[in-house]
């Protein structure tokens, strides 16, 4: 460790300043647009914008779908990827194809994955004929509230890997004689993770789920690839309600709204930190 | 007994395995038939497309897997017929690598700071840091554009370079692996008389190239796949868009070309994939928020 040394500001003063000027700054700057009226004399408006939004049905619409959406993807990233991640940890040290196989889609563009999506799930692509063959009618997945779907999956696509990375790298350091005695004891699957695994990783496991949710509260890409910027409304996120009034330079509808989700995403991140922290006493 | 023990674990594996190939078919086959695809003519990609959207009860689309003639026409149109797209490929690729080059200045060097200086307010400062990853874009766009209007950078190439130089998930990234490191790192690096500087660039950069490679990787997609930040910030410039942003108006009209397009966009992040694959798997330790 490095103490009183003045080469401190040499390392930090470029990246500080940036974060500040197009961040920190941005952040603090946008309360008070979120407090005005965007008139020409811009005056003081107080919590007025922030009873209108949350009056607003398109707001509301927007974070509806933002949430329940991200609720849906980041426990089912979560998921399969401790899943994948127990799997690879059976046949380590083989299994170098599985490993970077699954990775891959997290480096890929999913903007150019687009045009194969579209195809996949058309109303008579390749995923209606399996729905067909199971013995079920054909969905039209690109319209109404099916359309979720393709979205969800093609996120999930994209963010299993580096959520599989992250477990893999966990699961590592469980030393490998607990399993072998939980063995000799005659547990199987289950009782070894919930056992063993689980609450040995726990720090891992939420900063998955943590990350996996800050990414799924950012979903938007894949909803504007898949539905444009007027999406059907089972898909409307909060992104494209602040688009949208982006591009009406209805600028106080777009701050009041970010800091109305600021607001609760640390909030959630907040109640999910601190649930971690009583959790490892717990047990620790 | 030993014996049924080895055939117990490799038909265990067995399951296991086929688990993993049930898990990893559906992810690589959407890559593996945009190649594919990229292959046929763009006649008959054309007619494939255009039969999307039928209602008919029972009518499919054909699975097409071989091509009637197998054509290189697709990639022939965009890279020398009709220079469009290779222009918005090369925007693109214009952005990732001025990003990255700033990133490369400035985020393992913040890194440093924050895990090999003791200062006050160091704590502060990686707060803020994690805080700022919670952020979505949209919450900082507005004033940002306000701010880069005023000092006329909005609709040049910078509005988008210069906030992505400072990502704060990079700086997380890499001051995770940092401050894993051993202190007799760096302190046999002082006993041979290293200030700071020295150390950085001798030890900290040499010992962090995992952690730096999956930077660098993960990065590059994030770069390659901009969105938001062209749509709001070159908004009336479309002569600036890269291609990630203008796949979803290509796709509207399909010319039969648009396979070539995806799949020369995937292959560059697939080279940085192959090169940076092990980096990514030893250098993302993100093990625990501390």
């Amino acid at each position: 460790m490095f103490t009183r040394k003045r080469s401190l500001w040499l390392f930090l003063l470029p990246g500080l300043a940036g974060l500040m000027f197009f961040y920190v700054l941005p952040f603090i700057g946008g309360i008070w647009y979120s407090l005005t009226d965007g008139s020409y004399k811009n005056s003081f408006v107080g919590m007025r914008n922030y009873l209108n939004i949350w009056n607003n049905t398109m707001f509301r619409l927007g974070l509806k779908n933002t949430m329940e959406l991200s609720a849906i993807c980041a426990p089912l990233i979560w998921l399969l990827a401790f899943l994948t991640a127990s799997l690879l940890m059976r046949i380590r040290p083989q299994g170098v194809f599985f490993r970077s196989g699954i990775l891959l889609p997290y480096l890929m563009p999913s903007s150019a994955m687009l045009l194969i999506w579209l195809v996949i799930f058309d109303y008579g692509g390749v995923i209606n004929r399996l729905v067909v063959l199971l013995g079920f009618e054909k969905v039209k997945w690109l319209e109404g509230s099916a359309l979720r779907t393709p979205i969800i999956l093609l996120f999930v696509w994209k963010n299993l890997g580096f959520a599989t990375v992250i477990f893999l790298s966990a699961l590592q350091e469980v030393p490998e004689p607990l399993y072998e005695y939980a063995r000799l004891e005659g547990a199987g699957f289950l009782k070894q993770t919930f056992g063993i695994t689980l609450p040995l990783i726990i720090p891992s496991a939420f900063l998955v789920m943590i990350l996996e949710w800050i990414n799924a509260f950012k979903i938007f890409k894949e909803v504007y690839f898949i539905g444009g910027a007027y999406p059907d409304e089972s898909v409307y996120t909060l992104q494209n309600y602040m688009n949208n009034m982006f591009s009406k330079l209805n600028y106080q509808n777009v701050t009041t709204a970010a800091y109305s989700f600021a607001v609760i995403v640390f909030a959630l991140f907040g109640i999910l930190y601190f649930t971690q922290r009583r959790l490892l006493k717990r047990l620790g | 007994m030993a014996w049924k023990i080895i055939r117990r674990s490799k038909k265990r594996h067995l399951i296991t395995r086929t688990l993993l190939a049930l898990v990893l078919i559906p992810v690589l086959i959407p890559l593996a038939v945009t190649f594919l695809y990229s292959f046929f003519s763009p006649a008959e990609i054309k007619a494939f497309l255009d039969s999307r959207g039928s209602y008919a009860g029972t009518a499919f689309m054909e699975v097409l897997l071989f091509p009637k003639t197998a054509s290189i026409s697709q990639y022939y149109t965009i890279l020398i017929k009709d220079m469009s797209v290779l222009r918005m490929f090369a925007n693109s690729a214009f952005y990732t690598v001025a990003i990255l080059a700033g990133q490369a200045v400035v985020i393992p060097a913040m890194a440093y700071a924050l895990s090999r200086f003791r200062f006050r307010g160091r704590e502060a400062v990686f707060f803020l840091i994690l805080m700022l990853m919670l952020l979505p874009f949209q919450v900082t766009m507005v004033p940002n554009v306000l701010t880069l209007r005023s000092v006329g950078l909005l609709n040049t190439v910078w509005a988008v370079i210069m906030p992505m130089w400072f990502v704060p998930f990079y700086i997380f990234l890499v001051r995770q692996f940092m401050i894993g490191l051993p202190d007799e790192l760096f302190e046999a690096g002082q006993i041979d008389g290293c200030g700071p500087v020295r150390c950085y660039m001798h030890i900290a950069v040499p010992v962090c190239r995992p952690v730096i490679g999956a930077a660098v990787a993960l990065s590059f997609a994030d770069n390659w796949n901009l969105v938001e930040q062209p749509m709001t910030y070159l908004g009336q410039r479309i002569d600036l868009q890269p291609l990630s942003v203008m796949f979803n108006q290509l796709v509207k009209t399909p010319t039969g070309i648009e396979f070539a397009g995806a799949a020369l966009y995937i292959l560059p992040a697939l080279f940085i994939y192959l090169y940076f694959q092990e980096d990514i798997l030893s250098g993302v330790q993100l093990t625990e928020l501390k």
